[in-house]
């Protein structure tokens, strides 16, 4: 029987069997998406123009104008925006760097099965936070947390949960890659300082490994050998793990990475951005035969720094905050119009929920009532309009 | 998938990149379940993708009766559509009663580790779904034998020895390795926790107090675990703490087992810190270093002092268990959570290998009877009299505290 490590725990994890996709699987997903919104968009128009129709009794209304819709980029430039909202006011909240992430990550799994025009972003986003206090164990009471929103309720916060943990499959786990970078980190600091285990493949000692640590192409000038100290080495692998964990921090979180890769790869790809000469060093140390899984793994890990180097930044610039005016005022125009109100819908669906406790007796009676009242309406306001224009 | 280390004697390498690791790092699954769940039929009145899959859950599996209720929850017993002859639990959980801050704590610690953890001696959660009610459903494995609580109690029926307590101690052992693997506390080991399959098999059960210990530097409740099976650095209000607190809740079960009483059944908080004094030792700076720094370490006068009982003590009260047996007992009672076996060193005892050798599950006694037989008195669970379910209130009042 295996061993249990690490990646075979990580092969059991929802993030594996639920959020992990190819490219291309991933842009058919948010094909789909989009097209059943704009669909269900349509519906809901349709069905709106029509009860408008049939009360104006208006004989000459021109067929329900095709309305435009949100593209897939268009929703995933708002997500995206959102998302970097969402990591602001994490930030103003004082919370810590898990919940930040798990929060985001939250968003921008709900919205492969929904899209903006259906449920806003604006709206989901304290409700994807407040969750991740919760599952993060930030706890934080609702009213505390509503008291830092600058205008929302507490219902504002909580009707959407519902939504959000359906569209979230019920998986509350996200796995990141921090903490693999912090061991990295450890490990590439023994090494450095001559305490890492000596290599079980070719040999090579501590010592060894320290000195060849030592000269490593140095990051910018390319090619060219310098001989350093141990204790620059140090500071160069510090110097790598601040601007990697920053990576981790952003634009791993703002990109597709948690879709496209495992935690191990996002974080050695971080490095590898970092600084490349340590990072395949790193990789050397571990795998020090070259086999097809080897560079397998290099080729992941420089698409996936590719990636991570196209994250928008964390401030958008004028341009982009004119086109995402441009979108939201677009999706004004396009937004499904039942489900607008979320508090409404949560009261609603609650209240049916009700229903179904309560005994026969109590729905018969409602019902009775329910009758009799409609009965009188009718014998105040005359039949209903559709009851006449039907015959 | 491994499901216990002891099973290779390989040790588990903690190195971060493995041979294994690379060849799941190269290899990315094909069997992404949106791109196979394409909608057939596309319009359906704006209903959304995940409303969609929630409703087919919801539709594969029907409720049929109630099989008991439970602080948070209604359990039922249900079956899938598709094979009437199937048995689930549906784990109905009360969303929108008095917790007014949207979904609880505990249901979403059950279902959050729950959707994680998958071994043959943790209770399987096969699915999720939510009724149009806004309630979370827990589709769960069905344990139709009740918990070890029941068949510890029931001393007149039951007979058991060593090589069942060995067979239950193993799968408990088991169960909380993996969880600690996963870097899971459970925080609530006890008997009535310990559910038993069709089959005989051990299932850890109740994740309502779990979380994660990833990060070291965080610190974390103490009012954690039911009284009788809370370890001293938590009576002590330690906030930094291990899987070493579930290790010391295993060894109260292992202990409970052979007298078949609660081994350490406080009345208050105070009562049990004095019955571990006495049946283990007083903690003190020169067995437990930095054990006074303790927020809530009690100074003890030196005449009061009892020392750390000896083997001699434990065979005396446990010497069914073999000196072997007492000798494991004794490494997961160690007052001081660093010494404390690990999970993996409690597997890893030579207990195990030695005489007897555990019952095979399908042999282990069991209730008779099944649900019908049972009656109220036994499903009632311990340490429920005089505090309902462990600390339920307490713990609900301290979620702010774990910041
Ligand atoms: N998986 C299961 N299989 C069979 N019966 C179960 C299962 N889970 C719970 N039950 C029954 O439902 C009752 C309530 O369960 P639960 O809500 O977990 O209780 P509690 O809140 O007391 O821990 C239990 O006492 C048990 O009889």
């Amino acid at each position: 029987m295996a061993i249990l490590t690490e990646d075979d725990l990580y092969r059991t994890s929802t993030q594996y069997r639920l959020w992990s996709f190819t490219r291309e699987s991933l842009s058919s997903l948010r094909c789909t998406t989009n097209e059943s919104a704009a669909d269900g968009v349509r519906a809901a128009l349709y069905g709106q123009k029509a009860t408008e129709q049939s009360s104006k009794q208006d004989s000459n209304v021109s067929p329900t104008p095709e309305v435009d819709y949100l593209s897939v980029d268009e929703e995933q430039k708002l997500v995206g925006y959102y998302c970097i909202q969402t990591m602001k006011f994490a930030d103003f909240c004082d919370f810590p760097t898990n919940v930040k992430a798990t929060a985001v990550q939250y968003l921008k799994r709900f919205y492969l099965s929904n899209s903006p025009m259906t449920y806003h972003p604006k709206e989901m986003m304290p409700s994807a936070l407040f969750l991740a206090t919760k599952t993060e164990n930030h706890y934080t009471s609702l009213e505390s947390f509503v008291s830092m929103l600058p205008k929302a309720t507490a219902e504002d916060v909580v009707a959407p949960e519902f939504l959000l943990t359906q569209g979230l499959r019920f998986t509350f786990d996200v796995r990141h890659p921090h903490r693999g970078l912090e061991g990295g980190f450890m490990d590439l600091l023994a090494l450095a300082t001559g305490k890492g285990q000596s290599n079980p493949k070719t040999g090579a000692s501590p010592a060894q490994l320290q000195q060849h640590m030592i000269d490593l192409e140095p990051v910018t000038d390319r090619g060219k050998k310098m001989s350093r100290s141990a204790e620059e080495v140090v500071r160069r692998i510090q110097n790598a793990h601040s601007k990697a964990k920053e990576l981790l921090k952003t634009s791993a979180l703002l990109t597709d990475a948690y879709f496209l890769y495992t935690p191990s790869q996002i974080w050695l790809s971080s490095l590898f951005f970092a600084d490349e000469p340590l990072a395949r060093f790193y990789i050397d140390s571990k795998f020090p035969t070259q086999s097809p899984l080897k560079s397998t793994l290099l080729t992941a890990l420089q698409t996936c720094a590719t990636l991570l180097r196209s994250s928008a930044s964390a401030d958008p610039e004028d341009s982009e905050v004119k086109e995402l005016k441009r979108i939201d005022k677009k999706l004004y125009k396009c937004r499904n119009p039942e489900k607008i109100d979320l508090v409404g819908i949560n009261k609603a669906q609650k209240r049916e929920g009700h229903e179904d406790g309560l005994d026969e007796k109590v729905i018969k009676k409602r019902k009775m009532e329910r009758e009799k009242l409609e009965k009188e309406a009718e014998d105040i306001f005359g039949p209903a309009l559709g009851v006449k224009d039907g015959k | 998938m491994a499901v216990s280390p002891v099973v290779t004697h390989e040790a588990t390498s903690n190195v971060k990149v493995t041979a294994a690791k690379a060849k799941s790092l190269a290899v990315r699954t094909n069997s992404f379940p949106h791109k196979t769940e394409a909608p057939p039929e596309k319009k359906q009145g704006g209903q959304e993708l995940a409303e969609r899959l929630n409703h087919e859950t919801k539709e594969k599996y029907v409720k049929d009766k109630k099989l008991g209720e439970g602080t948070y929850a209604i359990v039922y017993l249900g079956h899938l559509k598709a094979d009437p002859l199937s048995k689930v639990a549906i784990k109905k959980i009360k969303v929108n009663t008095e917790y007014r801050d949207g979904l609880s704590m505990d249901a979403i610690r059950e279902v959050k580790y729950l959707q994680e953890l998958s071994h043959p001696n943790i209770i399987a959660l096969h699915a999720v779904f939510s009724s149009k009610n806004q309630n979370l459903n827990l589709v769960l494995e069905f344990l139709p034998l009740g918990d070890l609580e029941m068949l510890i109690k029931d001393s007149e029926g039951i007979r058991y020895g060593t090589a069942e307590v060995k067979a239950w101690m193993g799968m408990l052992g088991r169960a909380v390795w993996f969880c600690h693997e996963n870097f899971v506390l459970h925080r609530d080991i006890k008997p009535n926790n310990l559910f038993i399959a069709a089959d005989g098999e051990v299932k850890l059960a109740d994740f309502g107090l779990a979380r994660s210990f990833s990060d070291p530097y965080r610190p974390m409740t103490y009012q954690v675990i039911t009284r009788w099976y809370r370890p001293p650095e938590l009576l002590y209000g330690a906030r930094f703490y291990s899987g070493a607190v579930d290790v010391w809740s295993m060894g109260t079960v292992f202990a409970e087992l052979i007298l078949r009483v609660p081994f350490l059944a406080g009345n208050t908080d105070i009562h049990q810190l004095e019955l571990i004094c006495q049946a283990v030792g007083t903690p003190t700076e020169e067995i437990w270093p930095g054990v006074s720094k303790l927020e809530g370490y009690v100074g003890y006068e030196k005449a009061s002092i009892v020392p750390v009982r000896g083997k001699d003590f434990y065979l005396a009260r446990f010497g069914t268990a073999g000196p072997v047996g007492v000798d494991l007992l004794m490494s997961m009672l160690a007052l001081d959570p660093r010494k404390r076996s690990t999970a993996r060193q409690m597997l890893e005892h030579r207990w195990w290998t030695s005489d007897p050798r555990p019952t095979a599950k399908v042999d282990l006694p069991r209730k008779g009877g099944g649900l019908e037989k049972m009656g109220d008195d036994l499903k009632r669970r311990g340490g429920e009299v005089e505090d309902g379910r462990g600390n339920k209130v307490a713990r609900k009042l301290n979620f702010g505290a774990t910041k």
